[in-house]
Formats: C-alpha cells, structure tokens, sequence
C-alpha cells in the first residue's frame, strides 16, 4: 500500500544528499579571498559609502492606501456592470450609496494631506 | 455580447424597508456624513463639536427605534423582518438597539475631555464610534447568520481601531494588537460555527434553521453540534466569558477608557444579542445539548472573574475582571433559555451599561493626563478631594455589588430567579458566592477613597461632558434602583421573535 510512495521517498532523500553534498562541497573546494565588496549585503554594483539606516518619510502608505479605496470600489463595480441591466435600478441606486461610503474615504485622506507632496512643504496638521 | 446573453433579463431584487432601518442608517450615515465634514471643513470647526454631534447622532438613532418600538408591540402588527428577511424587528432587538444608541452617547460624551486632555481630538474617534455602532445594531437585528456576521466584523474592526486610539501609549497599542489578533481568530471560529451550521441545516437564515430542526430529526447531528461548539466560542469570546476572556484585563487596561466604557456596555450588549438569538431563540429546540456547556462557562465565568478581580492592583483591571464576573450573570440568563431568563439579560444589559459607563467615567478622570494613574492608590483620598467624584463612584461600585435601592440589585436578582426558576440551584448558589467575593473588590475601592489619605493634591479636572454622563448615570441607578418598574416591563415586553416575511 506505502510502497507506491517509494519514488517520492527517493526523491526526498536525493534531494537532501544533493543539497548536503554541493554545501560540503563549496565548502572544501571553494578559494577564499574576502573584500570589503564582497562582504557587502549586495555583491554587486557600487561600495556603500554611508550607512543605510536613515530615518525617511513614509508616505507611500498613503498612496497604497488610495489604490485601496479605488481597487476595493472596481473589484464590486466590474461585476456590477455585467448584469447592470437585469438589477436596474436598485442595482444604480445600491452601488451609488456603496461608491459614495467608499469615495468618502477618498476625501478622508485628501483631506489628511495624503496628496501634499514634496520634502518642503510642511506637512499638513490632523484636522481638529 | 456575450455578457448581454449571459445576464438574465430581470433579477428579483429585494424590497427595501428603509423605516425598518431607520437606526441603521442613522448611525452609519451619521458616520459618513461628519467624516466628510470634518475632513473638508474640519479646521474651521470647534473642537467640542465632533462629539456633540455624536451624541445627537446617537440620540437619534434611540429616537428613530421609538416607531419600531410602537410597532413591534402593537398587537395587531407585531414583529416582522425586512430586507430579504436578513434583518428582523422584534421587540428584542429595538431593546438592543436603544440601549447599544444610548451607550454611543455616553461614550461621545466621555471621549470630550479626555480626547482634549490626551490631545487626541479630532473626528476618527468619533466616526469609529458611530460606525462600530452601527455594526452592534446590526448584530442586534440580524436575522440571518451571515449578516449576524457581517455585523459582529462592523463593530469589532472599528473597535480595534479605537482600542489603539491612544497613539502615545505603549500599553494602548499593546492592547489593540492584542485585541486585534485574538478577535479574528475568534471571528475565524464564528465564521466556521456558521459553516457547519449551514452544512447541517441547509440554511443560513436563523428562521429556515429553527424551523428545520423543530421538523427534522437528525440521525446525525455531529455536524450541528460542532457547529454549536464553533458558535459559542466565536461569541463567547466578544462577551469576554471565560476561558475565553483572557483578553479582556490587557486591552480594558490599555484602551483609552472612554473607549473602554464602550466596550464594556455597547460591545458586550451585542454579544449578549448574538448569544440569545443564535442559542436561546433558533437553536431552542436543541438547548438541552448545549445547556451543560453554558453551565459551566457560567460557572467559570462567575468564579475566575469575581476570584481574580480581588487580587488585582489596578483599579481598570478590576472592572475589567468585575465585567467578566458580570457577563457570568449574563450568562446565567441565557443558560435559563426562558422568556424570564432572556429577559434578565436585557435587563441587566441596559443597567450594566450605565453602570460600567459611570465607573469608567470617573477613572478616565482620576487617571490624569496621559491615562496612567489606575492604581488603588491613586484613588485614595479621593473622598476628601473630589467629594461628589467619589460619591458617584461609591454609587456605580454599590449597584455592581449588588446593593439593594440601586439597579443592579435587581439585575442580579432576576438572573438568580430565573437559574431558580430553572432550577439549577447549585448556579444559583455560585452566583450568590460570585457577588460575595466581588463585593470585596467594590469595598476595597471605597476603603481607598474614603478612609485613606492622600498627599497628592494635584487638581483632578472633570470635563463637562463628563459631569453630565456621572449625573445622569447616578441618578438612573438610583432612581431606577428605587422605581425599577419602568425598565423592568420594557424588558419583559422586549421578546424575541423569529419571522420571516410570509
């Protein structure tokens, strides 16, 4: 009954062989010459001249944050539009009340500053 | 083309009973609309108007359930459902929903002050307030499994998010997170309670599943019974009965306390409206499977919250583990599964509510600016600083032990008469033990107040809104405490009822 899982138990077992025998391997036959190039976390391109930790504005949630809104209001509007005759106007009526609850959360964050762009402008209070 | 074939020419789309919705749409379009304001308008506009137009909000939703209410009782009409039955009116759940609206305006009231002090103000705790409002009437009013769900998500989401509201607190966004995460395993739980439900019973409306097991008998009904187990633990959770309950001391420490008195009342009233209509009133058939359970998470609930409420040191844990001892009573009611024992939890609900907001008005007060000074100790003295403070706090703490002349004497007595009434005398007798131990608990607050001395005397601010919600929170728990006639026939009027549209 088992014994038609043999070949997937082979398998399993080459693969760990392979993966064990290529790090012995690399490990044993592989020359050593570290840089400071090479130690870097990306081996390629240019040598990081400054630390990479720095405090940097995120304000791309917010963008992400309206891709939401509109992504969340087609996603019910696509399939909508294919019966939009069959459901008439109940079907107009609903999905108004539903882009507006939705479009408010548009507006919600406009009027959060989502969309005041650039270092220099001071970033817009909360609303009180 | 091709859609155009595919559509069918007309689908039977539902009637729409807006006056059957008129406290829905009164809170959630209340939401809407002022989040809108606030957000074109919002600098030009004072900053105690987002909390007044709350509590007018709120105010108008209780108003707008009064033709419901009419309604419901009359005799010729009575009950009904609307919307493709997913929503049905019953006495019970415009109860639910005056009591959820009105907890919504004690809350708006609270957060004034304390938003202003914690210099958090602004309308998000507001509009959140509303919009997890609108979600518990929902949860009320549900007469179909799904929607019943849908609600509970409403009110939760927007309840994380307040619980969290505090964003210069650690403890704040500890007890959000915390909240958060066990919330949607539980809701994960519901959803599959619903699931089974559906596999056993074919439906998801709460009606077709009553009138299905009254018509069949199941040769097999494990698949019910897990459904059963799922459900419990789903609601179990949001009325905070244990084992299910560890959350509640975290996030009712770490929440911002006006956010806490919401929890406590308008949160836990819609888990209780869940619990009864889900258990006492669809699967009413099959109580004698699921009574043992409720037996003993009662007992544990009673027992676990009153025990570990005494050893606490901070004064919101207190209530927190007092509230789990509470919802023991509760539960105590809906175990009973009679008209009676539904009747007490609504009782107790809208009592418990006023009570628990007072009790955490007065500590939103006490506890300062930046929301950390709960402990007994911060309490003492309170007497002789802030004399009418501590008064009002002295009242709450007496009518949550159980005083005689306030609400809450009555509210734990008619839950013992119904356990009586069912005779499960050894739960009453627990209960009894329950409300010993947690008087205590009551006592040691006083003791801290009015009998130790204090050589803090900073002053202690209290906000309008505040003195308003400690006035009329006082004088309801002893005027009703006195005169408990009033909202004891509400109660008992407020039945549950399955229909659907015929």
């Amino acid at each position: 009954m088992l014994g038609q899982y043999l070949p997937i138990l082979a398998l399993g077992v080459l693969a760990v062989l392979f993966a064990a025998v290529s790090f012995v391997a690399s490990k044993l036959l592989a020359p050593r010459r570290p840089t400071s190039a090479k130690a870097a976390p990306y081996e390629c391109g240019i040598v990081p001249t400054k630390e990479a930790p720095e405090r940097f504005p995120v304000r791309f949630f917010l963008v992400a944050m309206i891709f939401i809104v509109f992504d969340i209001e087609i996603i019910f509007i696509y399939p909508w539009a294919t019966i939009f005759e069959g459901l008439g106007l109940y079907g107009l009526v609903a999905m108004l009340i539903f882009a507006f609850a939705v479009f408010e959360s548009f507006v919600y964050l406009v009027g959060n500053g989502a969309l005041d762009w650039g270092p220099l402008k001071k970033q817009v209070p909360r609303t009180r | 083309m091709f859609f155009a074939q595919v559509a069918p020419d007309s689908i039977v789309t539902p009637d729409i009973a807006w006056t059957a919705l008129v406290p829905h749409l009164v809170l959630a379009g209340g939401a809407i609309l002022m989040l809108m304001v606030w957000s074109l308008a919002g600098r030009w506009l004072p900053r105690w108007l987002p909390s007044m137009v709350t509590a007018a909000v709120g105010l108008g939703a209780a108003i707008g359930s009064i033709h419901l209410w009419r309604r419901v009782t009359d005799a010729d009409r009575g009950p009904f459902s609307a919307v493709a039955d997913s929503v049905g009116i019953d006495g019970f759940s415009v109860f639910l929903t005056v009591v959820i609206s009105l907890t919504v305006v004690f809350a708006a009231l609270l957060a004034d002050g304390y938003l202003r002090r914690e210099r958090l103000d602004g309308p998000e705790y507001h509009v959140l307030l509303l919009l997890s409002a609108a979600g518990g009437v929902t949860m009320a009013t549900a007469n179909d499994l799904i929607v019943l769900f849908l609600g509970l998500e409403i009110l939760s989401l927007a309840v994380y998010v307040l619980a969290g509201y505090h964003n210069r607190r650690a403890q704040s966004q500890e007890a959000a997170i915390k909240y958060f995460v066990l919330g949607a395993f539980s809701s994960a739980f519901l959803l599959y309670g619903i699931a089974l439900t559906y596999g056993a019973t074919g439906s998801t409306n709460l009606v077709d599943i009553n009138a299905y097991l009254r018509s069949t008998v199941l040769v097999d009904d494990g698949l019910l019974l897990a459904g059963f187990a799922l459900l419990l633990v789903g609601l179990g959770f949001k009325v905070s009965a244990v084992p299910f309950h560890t959350w509640t001391p975290d996030v009712y420490q770490g929440s911002p306390t006006p956010v806490v008195a919401f929890m406590a009342s308008g949160v836990k009233a819609a888990g209780f409206a869940a619990l009864l209509r889900v258990f006492v009133v669809t699967f009413g058939t099959y109580a004698d499977d699921w009574k043992p359970i409720l037996y003993a998470l009662a007992v544990a609930t009673l027992l676990v919250g009153a025990i570990l409420a005494v050893v606490q040191n901070d004064v919101k844990r207190m209530l927190a583990y007092s509230s789990i001892s509470h919802a023991g009573f509760m539960l105590i009611g809906v175990h009973a599964a009679s008209a009676d024992g539904t009747a007490s939890v609504l009782y107790y609900l809208a009592v418990y509510s006023v009570l628990v907001i007072g009790s955490f008005a007065v500590v939103g007060v006490v506890s300062g600016t930046g929301d950390g000074a709960t402990t007994v100790g911060d309490f003492a003295g309170l007497g002789a600083r802030r004399p009418w403070l501590a008064f009002a706090f002295t009242v709450f703490l007496l009518a949550q032990a159980g005083v005689p002349l306030t609400t809450g004497f009555f509210a734990k007595f008619y839950a013992i008469t119904a356990a009586v009434d069912g005779r499960s005398w050894a739960l009453a007798i627990v209960a009894m033990l329950s409300a010993v131990i947690a008087a205590y608990l009551y006592l040691r607050i006083m003791i801290a107040m009015w009998l130790e001395g204090s050589d803090d005397d900073a002053p202690i601010r209290v906000p309008v809104g505040t003195v308003v919600v400690l006035g009329v929170a006082a004088a309801f728990t002893i005027g009703f405490g006195i005169f408990p006639e009033p909202i004891v026939d509400l109660a008992r009027d407020a039945t549950p009822a399955l229909v659907n549209s015929p």
